[in-house]
């Protein structure tokens, strides 16, 4: 039986992480997955309608299920900084 | 001791903050105390340690805790029955010099056996610019008054030295006079219904039921904890002051019964008054803390004793004197709160039975105006406007955020509406609405921020002084959740209409949109301005964070959005793949094949959104 980790995410039966939605595997539980998951990269700039204007040399990050293509994790960043690592142990 | 006596007093303490509070707003004449309700008053053990958290704002449920401990060092040996002491020193337990702590021991026969505790932030405090927010300001040399504790009121007899010295430092001093004498009363009211609940019940069964309470809340915190499992959880929070950028970092670990928050790496401490210390920060995360995690506890000392914090020193969130600290509450610690209400929520989302109670952040900028110059009456007008209260709220895995909701550190926390603000200064709204396509798209997308424009009218002056002091434009403060977009930045512009005027454009006076207005629009978002003659003043407040995927959201929810004008059609679309027809119902064949295209655009890493 999976144990949810996060609202998109469970650990399987395998130990793995995977998509809450598909079942996907990410990884091994307690490590990083975000390197697994499909990632887009793009300026907040007008990320969402014209309110997103301003914003400036911040890149909007989503992480997508390669498989189903939901949207697991998003994080707001600049270039040079590092993802956002959740690790729940299980 | 039996239950039924334990309940009556568990539940007099809150009815004794409930009646300190009614009695704080009755005497206080200022809107930011009134309308806003930046305020708070609670009840702390004889030792200082927090026994019964009031409403308010949150993070200084724990600062005053240290304000009654200080006092406590302090005076030691010199607290009498009646007595009323303040303290307003951030590198004491403040969090900046204007959130004056007035702390008043209760005695019952001659023995301390409680403190009460408020704080208001006063009309002015003598700093730099009026209404003590000081964004010029590079050291707290020229952020007002400030003191480490002095004893205001001496055995129920006010010492009208301190008094009369503290109001020949300030501007307005008949309105700091009615806030310092609203915080005496307030305590007043705490200190007569405690000692009648000890009169009532005796000293000894009251002194066992606060410590029970205390214990009660420790034992129920920490078993909710080992209800959530371990794991590490980080956040990051970014905002911009004059080209630089700073970062507040958190990482949160969970083990067994116990919970740290580590900010290493975040900023070192800034030259610009929004840095913190270290009993802010250490409030901080304790406003989300307390409603996230504590909804059903008792907020006390014993939530904060399974608790650790690593704040190095020099940091942002815990500055060294003599570090400008006037912006904090706007700065450092709502970047705490925002950081820490994501860390939380994301261990909630990792536990089945508690992943409701989490939320995307709310009002993550906390933007703030504050106006200052003689009104319509003649009058020296100074304050906040108290829509840098009227915050959006974030997305829940159950439900949109709330749209101009509010914010989580202060769940009373509410604006004035438009006709109080004119009726205090000398300016007039042209519009003041939710604003489309601010909120995180999600699932459940983030609440709508707001925005306004203002115009002076009837100033004697012909006009009046703003300052813009939030943390920055440039960034999105309030992060999403579960894959939910971060909310829109905020936005300030200057309409350069007098300019206009004196090229010999038309300038309207009722224009109900920035498109509408003339003159130049210049974006601001630190300092001091004026606001003079035909010259409009713009303000954009952040948007809530959104929560879970916006392909997963309802269509027919994006059809009744646009309707209401909180999403527009083309970010209906392009966003959340929903069309709407002509007529504005969802078009589903269009829907599912626009859903299917961003899908395959995801997938091949293509920017399709």
């Amino acid at each position: 039986m999976s144990a949810r980790i996060s609202a998109s995410l469970v650990v399987n039966d395998s130990g793995e992480i995977a998509c809450m939605s598909c079942g996907h595997a990410l990884g091994p539980s307690g490590q990083p997955w975000k390197n697994a998951a499909t990632l887009s990269e793009t300026p907040l700039q007008g990320a969402a309608g014209e309110p997103y204007s301003n914003a400036a040399n911040v890149l909007l990050r989503k992480f997508y299920c390669p498989s189903c293509a939901t949207l697991l994790d998003s994080e707001s960043a600049l270039e040079e900084d590092p993802f956002l690592n959740d690790v729940v142990h299980i | 001791m039996d239950p039924i006596t334990f309940s009556i007093i568990r539940h007099r303490l809150y009815r004794v903050i409930d009646e300190a509070v009614i009695t704080l707003k009755h005497v206080s004449g200022s809107a930011i105390t009134n309308e806003g309700h930046d305020l708070m008053v609670s009840l702390y053990r004889a030792d200082g340690s927090l026994l019964m958290g009031g409403v308010g704002f949150l993070h200084h449920l724990t600062s005053a805790a240290e304000a009654c401990k200080s006092i406590i060092r302090r005076f030691e040996g010199r607290i009498d029955e009646g007595d009323v002491f303040l303290t307003n020193c951030p590198y004491t337990a403040a969090l900046h010099t204007s959130d004056v702590y007035l702390v008043a021991p209760i005695h019952y026969d001659g023995k301390l056996v409680a403190w009460s505790a408020c704080f208001v932030h006063v009309y002015d405090i003598g700093a730099m610019v009026p209404g003590g927010f000081s964004p010029d300001s590079r050291d707290i040399f020229t952020e007002g008054f400030s003191s480490p504790g002095l004893k205001l009121v001496e055995q129920g007899e006010m010492n009208h030295d301190i008094m009369d010295t503290l109001l020949n430092m300030v501007r307005a001093p008949e309105m700091v006079a009615l806030d310092l004498s609203s915080m005496i009363a307030s305590n007043n009211v705490a200190r007569e219904r405690m000692v009648a609940l000890v009169h009532k019940y005796g000293p000894e069964a009251v002194d066992q039921a606060c410590q029970m309470l205390v214990d009660q809340s420790e034992e129920s915190f920490r078993e909710r904890l080992r209800e959530l499992p371990d794991g590490r959880w980080e956040s990051r929070q970014y905002f911009d002051i004059e080209d630089e950028t700073y970062r507040v970092l958190l990482a949160m670990t969970k083990k067994d019964d116990t919970l740290t928050f580590d900010f290493t790496g975040s900023s070192e401490q800034s030259k610009y008054g929004i840095n913190c210390a270290y009993w802010a920060a250490w409030g901080g995360f304790f406003a989300p803390l307390f409603p996230l995690l504590c909804y059903d506890i008792t907020w006390n000392d014993g939530v904060l004793r399974p608790i650790s914090m690593i704040a190095p020193e020099g940091t942002i969130v815990n500055c060294t004197r003599p570090a400008p600290i006037s912006l904090a509450t706007v700065g450092a610690i709502q970047s705490v709160n925002n950081a820490a209400c994501i860390c939380i929520s994301k261990m909630l989302s990792a536990s089945e039975k508690y992943a409701k109670e989490a939320t995307a952040v709310w009002h993550g900028s906390h933007f703030a105006i504050f106006m200052f110059g003689q009104n319509q009456k003649g009058q020296e007008a100074i304050g906040i406007m108290t829509e840098t209260f009227g915050g959006a709220g974030g997305g829940r895995s159950f439900a949109d955020g709330v749209d101009v909701g509010g914010e989580i550190p202060n769940p009373i926390g509410r604006m004035a509406n438009v006709e109080t603000t004119e009726n205090h200064f000398p300016v007039r709204y042209l519009f003041r609405r939710a604003t489309i396509d601010s909120g995180g798209p999600g699932k459940y997308r983030g609440g709508t921020g707001l925005e306004y424009a203002i115009q002076q009218h009837d100033s004697p002056d012909g006009g009046i002084h703003y300052v813009v002091s939030g943390k920055g434009t440039k960034f999105s403060m309030s992060d999403g959740l579960g894959g939910g977009y971060p909310g829109a930045p905020c936005n300030y512009r200057w309409v350069h209409n007098n300019e206009a005027a004196a090229e010999g454009k038309n300038v309207n006076p009722f224009a109900t949109s920035t498109e509408q207005m003339t003159g130049e629009q210049e974006s601001v978002s630190w300092g001091v301005y004026p606001l003079m003659d035909q010259d409009v003043l713009y303000v954009r407040s952040d948007g809530g964070g959104g929560y879970g995927d916006p392909l997963a959201r309802e269509p027919e929810r994006l059809a009744r959005d646009v309707r209401h004008g909180s999403v527009s059609a083309g970010v209906a679309r392009r966003v959340y793949g929903v069309v709407l027809d002509a007529a504005g119902e969802v078009d589903t064949a269009a829907s599912e094949a626009a859903r299917e295209a961003i899908r395959a655009a995801r997938l091949s890493q293509a920017a399709a959104e």
